[in-house]
């Protein structure tokens, strides 16, 4: 069994905890000698710095975890020991090392309590199938004693640290020794770093710089710093440094909490050109690692300030989303193309408020056979359904009206191919004014040959002439499919099936709710979802997105992406562990809510904490909490 | 094996390298020291003799990773001039009343009769002996020159007691002797050729290494430790731990110069003392510190570096613990011990 247990999982950054005692202690702060207060550290070594007669026979350097002394009972291991026998450092040349690593892993592998060990691992054997063997081993924590080689290497850094990542477990930790300023924190974080030490904090006093979250300043020429530490005579140099790495690590732990990491990595990394282009590298070539991994239904706010947001993994994974699983309602027949609004959802906005009222002059028959999309940067596209989830409702950009060649690509392209799941004959309203918009809507048309009309193209979309334009272009449409139109869709039932498909998959929308749908309770209230008169879902005002009983699940298990097989009829606790997870699909992602299954049965819902694919991968530890149990 | 074949060939290369650009001196260096006698405090007369150098570094082995030495030897000695010189100089330099330790030092080993022929090495004893000023003579060797039939002429030629020979083993640890010093012979070559020279009755020097390259500063402590612990449990008494000065045109150099190496800290060594004097008081234990300060040589921040080398001289002229039990206040103490963990996490 391993020592640690993913809690929550954000891109390759996670939350570890303790396996028995579900203590968080990463992403933390290893002190390397025994600190005055434990508090803010994950642990520290327990050694006399410098050899001496009376120690050396112990001969090995521990490891102590700070775990609450009640919990002390219950914890797997108390120290994880750092197993060195020497070699050749990765300075040295190939020839020498190889044979000599080689060595090493024997003797790794012979030691006593290998779930106890720290294991060496250097940049040029993550590639190694040598180590295979002792990653099926208990080894809870690798050291990557080198890794700060790659910093001035953005490629080589994307690559390695991805590849790492993805071939380990979620539950193994990840320490990354040495000086590393605090600034980086949140970046190595989110590249899988679980733990850093303060050693930085010693080195950097002595030469009498004073550290900052921004980077470090020398003592007679600093920002000045109002804490006990500094305002205590003599100063503390020491103690205060120590404090800045504390609170720059409480600060990734509170991100990765709440969901905001990449937010505050994507600010942190424009203080390093390596890192920033780090990050733009991984999400161009490995971003879909990163977004399998990156929980799509959360509730903070996504502030897209750089070009990395175009590529941020949520965003993606939304328009990912909208491409594979969004369906139009079939009997959407006039499309209106609009812009978006600051104010989220749109509809709540000055704007949107206007459009709705130039559309309803039209008749209010017309909304059945509507559908709206809202263009917009990064998500490129949103239809009306599904204004209210996450990221959708979440995030800001601030806004210059002048579009990126590349945003350009990306929306047109999304755009075509979503109107070409439209009913051939249905008519394209455009609603969209100005340069960028113009470029997209130009190469829409190159691709298709449906026919649209412009109705904002001389003013602005919330002038009076283009509102006048847009009642009046409605109108026109209408008439030509007046006679075909059928039935009266109901807009709230258009939307949840739109957002089951986005959730669960294609098709399930439709399949679970179907008949009769009633919504009662209005937001700030998560509205509960009846269907002939029975209480099957809840949305979440929070998220924007659906809870099942599980007792209706039946109803699409069977095309859903999100289940999870399990070894047993029954879930006792309300926990489900890796190794009662037999096979889990791989479009989870953590957050997700997932269906249990015994034998094609739903036997619970649950709340997935990693992917579905380190689920997979994982062989102890928790995996997903369960919501509800079917009775 | 003794050596890696990969590692003896790249240090190969750089001595070639270097060796090329030496100068010829023939001169014979000297100087007088003050010195701890086993009697007590006193002086030491110390000679280079100018032989043709160490047959190790010269060897196809490329000799040990951080010795330099051999550049200073000459190409072709003349022994004649040599020995006239030597006769001069020590009798110029012994004043009466005074106790001498006299130091035979050839930046090889002078127990190789490829370096000094047995009947010279005869006449320089003998021409010792003639001084009862001195009352010990030390020979450093490598301890496969140390044969029963050497043993026997020195005894012949001068009173064995007055004999030590000072044996370079750097290190008891047979993996840091072939993994980062290519040092060429193991523990046991060691433990042997001491036994031969206690046979005959004399006694014996070891000089243990402090950081060699590849091992953190922390491993080596430890390595210092236990190898005084197996010197002292074989008999050795006089322990002198070097620590490492970085010569130019060796393997050490090349890692230094692409900084991959920091000498040791003086904390270290003043560690080291403390803890081993204490453990075995009776220990005669040298720590002379070269290019002491320096970057090249053992150093802490500049601050205190003075102030600690001055007490580590005097501790090794006195013996006493004391000396060492200064008040060391300097701030690079903290900067000392973190190093210490990181360079052990981070390197080895």
């Amino acid at each position: 069994m391993r020592f640690f247990q993913p809690l929550s999982q954000f891109g390759f950054g996670r939350i570890l905890a303790e396996t028995r005692t579900h203590y968080p202690l990463s992403p933390g702060l290893i002190s390397i000698e025994k600190p005055e207060s434990l508090e803010g550290y994950s642990a520290h070594f327990d050694s006399a710095l410098v050899p001496n007669y009376s120690f050396y026979d112990s001969s090995e350097i521990k490891l102590l975890w700070n775990l609450p002394d009640a919990k002390k009972e219950k914890i797997l291991h108390e120290a994880n020991q750092l197993s060195l026998q020497p070699f050749y450092p990765s300075y040295a040349s190939e020839k020498l090392r190889i044979e000599d690593y080689d060595t090493y892993l024997k003797k790794f592998l012979s030691l006593p309590r290998i779930g106890e060990q720290s294991f060496y691992l250097p940049i040029d054997q993550f590639e190694s199938e040598k180590i295979d063997e002792i990653l099926e081993t208990d080894c809870s924590l690798i050291i990557l004693n080198d890794l700060s080689k790659l910093f001035n290497n953005q490629r080589k850094l994307a690559e390695k640290m991805s590849y790492l990542r993805t071939r380990l477990s979620p539950d193994i930790g990840l320490y990354l020794p040495g000086s590393v300023s605090p600034a980086f924190y949140s970046f190595l974080t989110y590249i899988g770093i679980d733990f850093f030490d303060n050693s930085i904090a010693y080195q950097v006093s002595k030469n009498g710089y004073f550290l900052t979250e921004n980077g470090v300043f020398p003592i007679d020429n600093h920002p000045p710093c109002y804490c006990s530490q500094c305002s205590s005579t003599p100063k503390n140099i020491f103690r205060h440094n120590e404090m800045v790495l504390k609170n720059a690590l409480a600060r990734v732990n509170f991100a990765l909490r709440n969901g905001s990491l990449r937010s505050i990595v994507e600010q942190d990394i424009h203080r390093n050109i390596t890192f920033a282009a780090t990050l733009r590298h991984l999400d161009t070539k490995f971003g879909e690692l990163l977004r399998k991994r990156t929980p799509i239904i959360a509730s903070t706010k996504v502030k897209c300030l750089g070009e990395e947001s175009l590529n941020r993994p949520v965003v993606s994974e939304f328009r990912e989303r909208v491409k594979e699983r969004f369906r139009p309602h079939p009997s959407s027949r006039i499309i209106i193309l609009l812009p978006c609004s600051a104010r989220k959802p749109y509809s709540m906005s000055r704007s949107h408020i206007m459009f709705r009222n130039a559309i309803r002059k039209a008749g209010s028959s017309i909304f059945s056979m509507l559908s709206e999309l809202i263009v917009t940067s990064p998500l490129s596209l949103v239809p009306r359904e599904l204004e209210n989830i996450y990221p959708a409702r979440f995030y800001d950009i601030p806004v210059a009206g002048s579009w990126s060649e590349k945003e350009i690509e990306i929306t047109s392209n999304l755009l075509s191919n979503v109107l070409s799941r439209y009913q051939e004959d249905s008519i394209i309203i455009n609603h969209l004014h100005g340069s960028g918009y113009e470029d997209i809507i130009e190469r829409v048309r190159e691709k298709s040959s449906v026919e649209v009309i412009d109705t904002s193209y001389k003013a602005p979309p919330t002038s009076h002439q283009s509102l006048q334009e847009l009642s009046e272009a409605l109108v026109n449409t209408k008439e030509r499919f007046s006679l075909n139109q059928t039935e009266k869709v109901i807009s709230n039932t258009k939307k949840i099936q739109a957002i089951a498909d986005f959730q669960y998959g294609p098709e399930t929308g439709k399949r679970i709710f179907h008949g009769k749908i009633k919504l009662k309770g209005r937001y700030p209230r998560s509205p509960q979802i009846f269907r002939d008169d029975k209480h099957i879902a809840t949305m979440h005002a929070s998220t924007g997105y659906l809870s099942l009983f599980p007792a209706y699940t039946e109803e699409i298990s069977k095309i859903s992406l999100n289940k999870l097989d399990f070894g047993a009829d029954y879930v006792s606790g309300s926990n489900i562990y890796a190794p009662g997870c037999l096979k889990a699909d791989t479009h989870i992602l953590p957050e997700d809510e997932i269906f249990v299954l015994y034998e094609n049965d739903v036997i619970a819902t649950a709340r997935a904490l990693v992917s579905g694919e380190d689920m997979n991968k994982m062989t102890s530890g928790k995996v997903a909490e369960i919501k509800k149990k079917k009775r | 094996m003794k050596i890696n074949p990969d590692f003896a060939n790249t240090i190969r290369e750089i001595r070639d390298k270097a060796l090329g650009e030496r100068s010829h001196s023939r001169k014979v260096v000297h100087w007088v020291e003050d010195h701890r006698l086993r009697s007590g405090p006193g002086k030491a007369i110390v000679f280079i003799l100018p032989t043709k150098g160490c047959s190790w570094a010269l060897s196809k082995s490329g000799g040990c990773s951080i010795c330099g030495y051999i550049y200073d030897n000459p190409q072709e000695p003349n022994f004649e001039n040599m020995m006239k010189t030597f006769k001069e100089k020590l009798h110029d330099s012994i004043e009466d009343g005074e106790n001498y330790s006299l130091k035979l030092f050839t930046s090889g080993s002078f127990l190789d009769i490829s370096e000094i022929p047995e009947e010279i090495q005869k006449e320089i004893l003998e021409e010792a002996s003639q001084y009862r000023e001195i009352t010990e003579i030390i020979l450093e060797s490598r301890p496969e020159y140390v044969t029963k039939k050497i043993m026997q002429m020195i005894k012949e030629s001068i009173d064995i007691e007055k004999i030590e020979i000072a044996i370079g083993l750097e290190s008891a640890n047979d993996d840091i002797l072939k993994k980062s010093i290519n040092k060429g012979f193991f523990w046991e070559d060691f433990e042997k050729a001491t036994a031969r020279i206690f046979d005959v009755g004399a006694k014996v020097k070891a000089y243990l290494l402090f950081k060699p390259p590849f091992v953190s500063e922390y491993d080596s402590i430890k390595d210092i430790l236990q190898s005084v612990s197996k010197l002292n449990e074989l008999g050795v008494d006089t322990i002198s731990i070097n620590a490492i000065s970085i010569h130019r045109g060796t393997y050490l150099s090349k890692m230094f110069e692409k900084n991959q190496y920091r000498t040791p800290w003086l904390w270290s060594l003043l560690h080291l003392c403390k803890e081993i004097k204490s453990k075995y008081p009776d220990l005669r234990l040298i720590c002379d510190v070269v290019a002491g300060g320096t970057q090249r040589g053992a150093h802490n921040c500049g601050d205190c570096d003075k102030q600690m080398t001055d007490s580590l001289k005097q501790f090794v002229l006195s013996q006493n613990l004391e000396d060492l039990n200064n008040e060391f206040k300097c701030s690079c103490k903290t900067e000392w011990k973190s190093f210490l963990l990181q360079e052990k996490i981070t390197i080895s």
